[in-house]
């Protein structure tokens, strides 16, 4: 299989899709100006929020910032157990 | 007449802004079009050394801004070309020598005699660009298919966005293309640059010598033959006249019989 990417080319982790995707993050961030750390402080206090509603499977809570066209999108995924009330 | 304003921008230096200012402004004039070349890197005037004309500039855009001299005596008209004209930066003052409201003016006056008035803009963000565009209804927006780069053009694209009343379009070349690299995934490719960037395709242009060699010359690619750069600067300009022209295939001219078959090949082989 290296040998077949090495011949055919696409590897996953080639420089030119690292950039990529390092790109499509640090855009995200640039375009919102959103200072670093700030995601993880709203992630905490968003998961804060749910669980006072629900027990939640927080190994399986997935936060996500993608982009449509010009534009970000939060995506949260939280996989709930059962409600608290 | 009213003709259009093309600003042509980047954020990043040396992305090809100058380049790519000199070869669409003579790619157009052969087409026909009468063109007005400007140098808005004031204080930092490279285009009449690409087009070759640094010899015969008397008065700058700055002198015709603070009335020394009238716009037609600071043209300078390319013998090589009867319908191209170059307005030269100074190169002894700096961007504050000019403003916004002086630049629209001065845009107007430029269309009323001319098809295309090409702006060619400093880098950065500041009030140099922002002068720049002043006047203008359309950009053209350089990157390379470096990170920095690219990141630097998402800001302009985002600037631009903020001034839609004013530009009401704006397309991107990518400049310096390595198709080896790309294949081999070592370079972002143009779908790569389009998906993060999002925003419309002008063109895009191969890195080549001959670019270095052109500018040696003072003879801009666009106007010779037998040059993939060229070719590609000409395909721009006709894409702005209105045509359909396809992208140029990047790798045609090493296309041997091996490289073929790995073509041929490789969409089954990375299943
Ligand atoms: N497609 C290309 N292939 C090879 N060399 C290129 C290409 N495009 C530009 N260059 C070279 O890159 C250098 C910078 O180009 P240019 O001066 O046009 O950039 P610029 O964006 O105008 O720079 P600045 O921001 O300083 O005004 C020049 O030496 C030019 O010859
Ligand atoms: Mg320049």
């Amino acid at each position: 299989m290296q040998l077949l990417n090495w011949i055919f080319g696409t590897p996953a982790n080639s420089s030119g899709s690292l950039a990529k995707d390092r790109m499509r993050t640090m855009l995200v961030h640039d375009r919102l100006e959103l200072p670093a750390g700030r995601l993880e402080i709203l992630q905490e206090e968003l998961l804060a929020v749910v669980q006072r509603y629900f027990e939640l499977d927080k190994e399986t809570t997935q936060f996500d910032l993608q982009q449509y066209e010009r534009r970000a999108a939060l995506i949260a995924n939280f996989r709930l157990l059962r409600s608290k009330c | 007449m009213s003709g259009r304003v093309i600003v042509i921008t980047s954020g990043k230096g040396g992305v090809g802004k100058t380049t790519a200012s000199a070869n669409i402004g003579v790619a157009l004039a052969n087409t026909g079009a009468s063109v007005a070349l400007v140098d808005m890197d004031i204080g930092l005037r490279n285009l009449d050394i690409l087009m070759g004309l640094e010899n015969r500039v008397v008065y700058n855009l700055v002198d015709v801004v603070e009335e020394r001299c009238k716009l037609r005596q600071a043209l300078v008209k390319d013998k090589r070309m009867p319908t191209l004209s170059l307005l030269p930066a100074a190169q002894t003052r700096d961007k504050t020598a000019v403003n916004a409201e002086q630049m629209k003016k001065l845009c107007i006056e430029l269309k009323n005699t001319f098809e295309f008035v090409i702006i060619d803009c400093p880098a950065g963000i500041e009030s140099g660009f922002q002068n720049a565009i002043a006047g203008a209804e359309e950009a053209i927006v350089i990157t390379t298919p470096e990170m920095s780069a690219v990141r630097d053009a998402d800001r302009i694209i985002g600037l631009l966005e903020a001034r839609k009343d004013e530009i009401e379009q704006y397309r991107l070349v990518i400049n310096r293309i390595r198709p080896a690299m790309v294949k081999s995934s070592d370079m972002m490719s143009v779908d790569d640059v389009l998906e993060i960037l999002s925003i419309k395709l002008l063109g895009v242009v191969p890195e080549d010598e001959e670019i270095i060699i052109s500018t040696n010359k003072g003879e801009p690619v666009s106007g010779t033959d037998n040059t993939r750069s060229g070719l590609a600067f000409r395909n721009i300009a006709r894409r702005l006249r209105g045509e359909d022209v396809p992208l140029m295939d990047l790798d045609a001219p090493n296309s041997t019989w091996i490289s073929r078959l790995v073509k041929f090949f490789a969409p089954v082989a990375r299943v």
